[in-house]
């Protein structure tokens, strides 16, 4: 069996390991479709790196290029990377800290100091906030009612609300004469 | 040897080693020296100013490799048009005096023009993948690394580029399979 396309192009490459690399050495020395098709790998690359200028046209202004770098970076005064450029990064780990040390923080002010309207008035004096326990009183008046205050319907309604099923017939009374 | 960005001696020595990789893989994608260098400049620039330190030469090759490429192929987004029309001007601002690029047109066979048309005709993803390994003579490891894909996967992706290639390619050699 021949070798398959993508397995001879990793070999092209180098890429194949043992035992995949001698087996393929072995086909491609008795196939000899194998080894036009490799041939054919061949042509292709060379042909690719074959294009374009060659190494001194490419590197014709490394120099230029890097003279221009140094001026503009490491020469005398050169301008280096800011404060605020300067790539800063945290772990999640020392933020989650951070965070639970703010948290700690911010409630540990209101435990320890507390508000008073004392301090308020002080600050603001135009603005003192007046609720305290002083002068907070309840304004509800609402007594537990008992059955008598609730209608029959309200009765009957929280009853179906409930999933009672109520029946109702009334006894004992009398016709007006 | 860890690499800090914004360090005289490390700027140089990555400058000195990734120098011809990257005008290389950025002319492959643009072809054009003028523009492969100012992108390769402005990587450099972007290198310093990002401050960064990198656990190994490597690693710096590989972000600047990166870079270059994301700059090339959206230099290539913005538009063929407008670099046609500085491509004019520049043409018309020499005087036609660069009868070396001229020559060099000349003596560009058929078959180099075919190379760069099928190249051009990849999808992005195949066309990134082989200028890597062509040009830049990374091995897939490095090649995942830098497109932040698997290594199976740029084995994958290095066949099918040269299959589309042999096919395009195929023209008037006659192969046997």
């Amino acid at each position: 069996m021949c070798i398959d396309e993508a397995l001879l192009s990793s070999y092209f490459d180098g890429e194949l390991k043992e035992p995949y690399k001698s087996q393929t050495e072995e086909h491609l020395a008795h196939c000899a479709a194998c080894r036009a098709r490799y041939e054919r790998l061949r042509t292709i690359s060379e042909e690719l790196r074959s294009d374009g200028p060659d190494e001194a046209e490419l590197n014709r202004n490394r120099d230029v290029i890097f003279s221009r770098l140094e001026k503009k970076f490491f020469a005398e005064g050169g301008r280096k990377p800011g404060f605020w450029r300067k790539k800063v990064e945290f772990g999640l780990g020392s933020m989650i800290t951070a965070a639970a040390g703010l948290v700690i923080v911010f409630i540990g002010g209101f435990v320890l100091f507390g508000t008073s309207p004392e301090q308020t008035s002080d600050i603001i004096p135009s603005y003192t906030i007046q609720a305290d326990s002083q002068n907070v009183r309840f304004v509800s008046s609402d007594e537990p009612r008992g059955l008598d205050g609730y209608s029959l319907e309200e009765i009957l309604s929280y009853l179906d609300s409930r999933g009672y099923n109520v029946d109702i017939s009334i006894k004992g009374l009398q016709p007006v004469e | 040897m860890e690499i800090k960005s914004t360090d005289s001696d490390s700027f140089r020595l990555v400058y000195e080693n990734c120098y011809s990789v990257l005008i290389r893989i950025c002319y492959h994608v643009v072809y054009n020296m003028d523009i492969a260098e100012d992108l390769v400049q402005e990587a450099f620039e972007r290198f310093y100013l990002k401050n960064m330190t990198f656990p190994s030469e490597d690693e710096a090759k590989y972000w600047l490799i990166k870079v270059v490429r994301n700059l090339a192929f959206n230099h290539l987004r913005r538009g063929r048009r407008e670099t046609q029309m500085v491509e004019k001007v520049r043409l018309r601002a020499s005087g036609g005096t660069n009868t070396r690029d001229a020559q060099v047109d000349l003596d560009e066979n058929e078959t180099r023009r075919e190379v760069r048309k099928a190249v051009s005709e990849l999808p992005e993803n195949l066309r990134m993948v082989i200028i890597l390994k062509e040009y830049g003579d990374l091995d897939y490891k490095a090649i995942g690394k830098i497109l932040g894909i698997s290594e199976s996967n740029v084995k994958v992706r290095v066949h099918r580029a040269r299959k589309k290639l042999e096919e395009s390619l195929a023209g008037d050699e006659a192969y046997v399979y």
